[in-house]
């Protein structure tokens, strides 16, 4: 019990001391985790919008697709990016690995099929006939669009969530592309581990507190935003 | 209209002035709604020809600006039933607060005044369709196209609505078109009928007309004349057809054979296969040498004036019309074994 109190105290101390590392740790940890959620949104969105409403040959396989790449474990993206950021793979020449810039691009792998998945279940529980009354109303395609989005706010926030929480939350890619490398590629989940296999249990503690306080903070934003009235008298 | 290369819909010209409504009527897969929605531009399939507006080619935005629509569910927005009704002059870029002066009249016109902050979850599907209708109204639309919107709803709701649209219609400019299944929709909302079936306008004109005179068996099946007297029967040149509510036994032997009216027809001779008493009327069902007719009368039947069942009976059929562009040779009657008319 000792180890988990002193991990508090830790915590509570890490945050107050305006330690850099730490700090450093934590701007990181959430610049990587929302810029790919935000890539994951701009991709997954309109490709979840598309399996939902459009019809097409594989459609059904497609949306099946996304459904298992929501259980993707993020070792296996991260192998995969890796391979293709190896010096002598196919991206190598960018020479991204063990930048943030590849640690963005895995977690946003491991996002979009989340994203795909749950917009299309998102817009797929409004009535059928939603968009062609909105039309029926005097609202062009986009506005119709739109107002769909409105109308599966809360479901694609949820969503959203899903995809930040999953990100966030994920140790095996930002470890195998980002490397851990201190003040370069190090994030709360990756430092955590490490402090765990050097027995520093209460630093362990401290990050895995902290990381919960981002989840908590940045999902509590966006239910704000999901509990908002849906149509403004 | 196509799906592919399946026709859906074929509808030579059909027009609407403002003001005026017509009814669509059709059975269930006649096309209604397709043709509702092609009318629209509303729709995802392949149409060819032409929709004039004011008598200009309609585009989709001179469209969309022209015309609202109720669809058969009503279909909401998250949120209340103010900033429902008000949504459709809030995509023509009215402001809230104007939006919401000019929709509080149709507001109080359809009840819905009390019913304004209500988050439109709580609503029956009475009320949704009421929000739905007066959504469409407040728009102040050049077109309203109604896809039966009174489906589904309890006779006492139904009523009203019917009866507040219809209130609500009168004096406006509006060219409204409403596709239903249903009769008394058309003739309580509707100056002009047209019946279509299997994708095709069989019938258009006045309503009281329209619904009065079928012009082959499909039409007349669609408009109540369930009866089918085959020439043999009758013996007059063209198929009759007749309402089972004109359609009676005959329980006095000393009835005169003869009828009042022209389109009386002389009795005919049956066999009783089965009473059913439904509280308002008892059916009758009669096996004739022309195939079955359907009795009905009024109120009970006292068992004691009925003969047995498989005893003969005469019926009489009143208000019958001539199906006179069928021609008469080669005519079975039978419910499955109809001449399909065109």
């Amino acid at each position: 019990m000792d180890v988990l109190f002193d991990g508090f105290v830790d915590a509570v101390e890490l945050l107050l001391s305006g330690d850099e590392d730490s700090w450093t740790i934590i701007a990181l940890t959430l610049r990587v985790s929302l810029t790919a959620t935000a890539i994951a949104l701009l991709v997954g969105l309109p490709l979840g919008a598309i399996v939902a409403l459009a019809r097409f040959p594989g459609r059904r396989v497609l949306l099946a697709a996304a459904n298992t790449g929501m259980g993707m474990p993020p070792v296996v993206v991260g192998l995969f990016v890796t391979v293709l950021l190896w010096r002598s793979g196919p991206l190598g020449g960018l020479g991204l690995l063990y930048t943030p810039t590849a640690m963005i691009v895995a977690q946003a792998a491991i996002a979009t099929p989340v994203v795909i998945a749950l917009v299309a279940a998102a817009l797929q529980q409004v009535d059928p006939d939603f968009r062609v009354q909105m039309q029926a109303l005097g609202a062009n395609r986009v506005r119709a669009f739109a107002a769909l989005l409105g109308e599966a706010r809360l479901p694609l926030f949820a969503g959203t969530m899903a995809a930040f929480g999953a990100v966030v939350s994920e140790v095996g890619a930002a470890q195998m592309v980002g490397g851990n490398l201190v003040g370069q590629t190090r994030v709360l989940t990756t430092a955590a581990v490490l402090a765990t296999s050097r027995g520093q249990f209460s630093l362990a503690i401290a990050f895995g507190l902290i990381l919960l306080l981002i989840a908590f903070g940045v999902n509590l934003s966006l239910t704000l935003v999901q509990q908002q009235r849906a149509v403004p008298r | 209209m196509r799906a592919g290369d399946r026709e859906l819909l074929s509808v030579p010209e059909l027009d609407v002035a403002s003001g005026r409504t017509l009814a669509v009527l059709g059975p269930n897969g006649a096309g209604k709604s397709t043709l509702l929605r092609a009318l629209g531009l509303l729709s995802s399939h392949r149409v060819s020809g032409v929709i004039l507006l004011d008598g200009r080619p309609a585009t989709r935005p001179l469209m969309r600006h022209a015309i609202t629509a109720v669809l058969q569910r009503p279909i909401l927005r998250r949120g209340t039933v103010a900033a429902n009704v008000i949504s459709g002059l809030r995509f023509r870029g009215m402001s809230r607060r104007e939006a919401r002066l000019r929709a509080w009249p149709w507001m109080e016109a359809l009840g819905l005044v009390p019913f304004a902050d209500r988050d439109i979850r709580s609503l029956s599907i009475g009320e949704a369709q009421r929000v739905s209708i007066t959504r469409a109204l407040a728009v102040g639309p050049k077109v309203l196209l109604l896809d039966e919107p009174f489906t589904g709803l309890d006779s006492t709701t139904r009523a009203d609505l019917i009866a507040d649209l219809r209130a609500a219609l009168s004096g406006q400019p509006t060219a409204t078109i409403l596709v239903t299944h249903d009769r008394q929709e058309a003739l309580a909302l509707a100056e002009d009928t047209a019946l279509l079936i299997g994708g095709r306008i069989r019938q258009h004109g006045p309503t009281t007309e329209v619904l009065d005179h079928p012009s082959d068996a499909d039409t007349a099946r669609l408009l109540g004349y369930t009866n089918l007297l085959p020439p043999a029967l009758t013996g007059r040149t063209h198929p009759l057809v007749a309402r089972p509510e004109h359609t009676h036994l005959i329980l006095d032997p000393s009835d005169g054979p003869a009828g009042q009216r022209d389109d009386d027809v002389r009795p005919v001779p049956g066999t009783l296969r089965r009473t059913v008493a439904l509280g308002i009327a008892t059916r009758v069902d009669v096996d004739t040498a022309g195939g079955p007719l359907t009795c009905l009368h009024p109120g009970d039947l006292p068992g004691t004036s009925l003969p047995p069942v498989g005893g003969d009976v005469r019926v009489r059929v009143r208000q019958a019309r001539a199906l006179a562009g069928v021609d008469g040779n080669g005519w079975t009657a039978g419910l499955g074994s109809r001449p399909s008319a065109s």
